[in-house]
């Protein structure tokens, strides 16, 4: 082939992208395919085998005498055995889920006006709405996820997280019904690794005097999402119940309490 | 030569606990268990429940002490078993079993699973606490 037609090609491509902005197109071109299944980064095994900062010094944050109250009011609700949402189904809200409680994989599926995340506990999933279209702020339900909406900087997706639910059990993340998380994720290579690093900052003025900083890296996982079926199990069991009952020919009476009333003996 | 039965277990665990890498958890409540004790209890298998967000097993265990009976273990979830190697057709009633548990601290039956033997297959989760999804101390590394 000559290079005469490649390069009038490259012409119009260039003379198209002067008329339809240019700007556009080179942010297009940066932008990352975050779709795939990830887990939490582990640094290469020269050291400890433990993510950047693990090990770093817990910095206190900066709470309001409000935020201080709530925090241990919170301690209190928990009690002695720190009481977990996640026992009894709930959903981890974010940042929380972001954390990848409890060591599973989350699963980025993203398209040009979406982002979405499914953290394999609980199938718990939250949706990023990507551009113009967005749901108009006063038909926002609040929800452990809150409304997220993001815009592309280079290479980073940025969000800007609201409309949450209170978030008095997210730990060292703690907030109320008014915080604002402000996230960016970001993918770079790491000695060959590809490694998407997601930034949070959360801004309270009920909790804390200053906004609060959180990071996660993440490397790509080569395996499956394994169906995680959290209040299925309730439901088989209330039904199960019910079934010994039908055999006894007994009243079939059984309610969602006396499941919990066996758990809660179990322990 | 015939291998000691126990010998087999414990080098069994031990390889298996050695090679588990970071199955962890952290939707546990398991103030009741001491994630620092180890014990092997030997039974059969009556239910084993590979479900979210806890495992339940019971299991007929023999002792001098308090006779015949059965005891209930809680276990990982149903994604850590899987991903530790537990496949759907390895455990039915009536199988024998060894499980490595972190005994309960009131010294009654019960204990949470760290790792098991049926069938010839060994399955470990690295001793992690379900609390806290890291090792705990005192844990077989």
């Amino acid at each position: 082939m000559s290079k005469a037609p490649r390069a009038r090609s490259s012409l119009i491509a260039t003379v198209a992208a002067a008329v339809c902005g240019v700007a556009i197109s080179v942010a297009e071109a940066q932008q990352p395919d975050f779709t795939g299944i990830w887990e939490s980064y582990r640094a290469a095994p020269q050291g400890q085998g433990r993510a950047p900062g693990a090990g770093a010094a817990r910095v206190e944050p900066p709470l309001t005498e409000e935020g201080r109250r709530r925090v241990e009011e919170y301690r209190v609700l928990a009690g002695p055995t720190r009481l977990n949402g996640a026992t009894f189904c709930a959903d981890y809200g974010v940042p929380g889920m972001m954390g990848l409680p409890g060591g599973y994989p989350i699963e980025f599926i993203q398209k040009p006006d979406q982002l979405t995340l499914i953290y394999e506990v609980n199938n718990e999933t939250r949706r990023i709405y990507i551009g113009d279209r967005q749901v108009p702020p006063e038909q926002r339900l609040p929800s452990r996820a809150g409304y997220s909406a993001g815009h592309w900087e280079g290479g980073a997706l940025v969000v800007k997280t609201t409309d949450l639910l209170d978030g008095l059990d997210q730990g060292a993340s703690a907030y109320s019904e008014q915080a604002t998380i402000d996230e960016r994720f970001s993918l770079e290579d790491v000695n060959g690794t590809k490694v998407l690093t997601y930034q949070a900052t959360i801004t309270d003025p009920v909790y804390y005097t200053a906004p609060i900083k959180f990071e996660r890296r993440y490397q790509r996982y080569d395996g499956f999402i394994i169906p995680y079926g959290c209040q299925d199990e309730l439901w088989y069991e209330l039904l199960e119940l019910r079934r010994a009952q039908h055999e006894a020919g007994e009243p079939v009476e059984a309610r969602m309490s006396d499941v919990y009333k066996i758990r809660e003996e179990r322990e | 030569m015939p291998r000691n039965k126990k010998t087999f277990v414990a080098a069994a665990f031990a390889s298996v606990l050695a090679l588990c890498a970071a199955a962890a958890m952290a939707h546990h409540s398991a103030a009741q268990f001491d994630f620092a004790q180890r014990v092997t209890i030997e039974g059969v298998v009556k239910k084993f429940n590979v479900t979210n967000p806890h495992t339940w097993a019971v299991v007929e265990i023999t002792d001098d002490k308090r006779g015949t009976r059965e005891a209930e273990y809680e276990g990982h979830s149903a994604s850590h078993f899987y991903r530790a190697g537990y496949t759907r057709d390895m455990l039915k009633p009536g199988d024998k079993i060894a499980i490595l548990i972190a005994p309960r601290r009131d010294g009654e039956d019960g204990g949470f699973i760290q790792a098991f033997t049926a069938n010839g297959k060994t399955i470990g989760f690295g001793g992690l606490s379900p609390e806290t999804g890291r090792r705990t101390e005192g844990a077989s590394e």
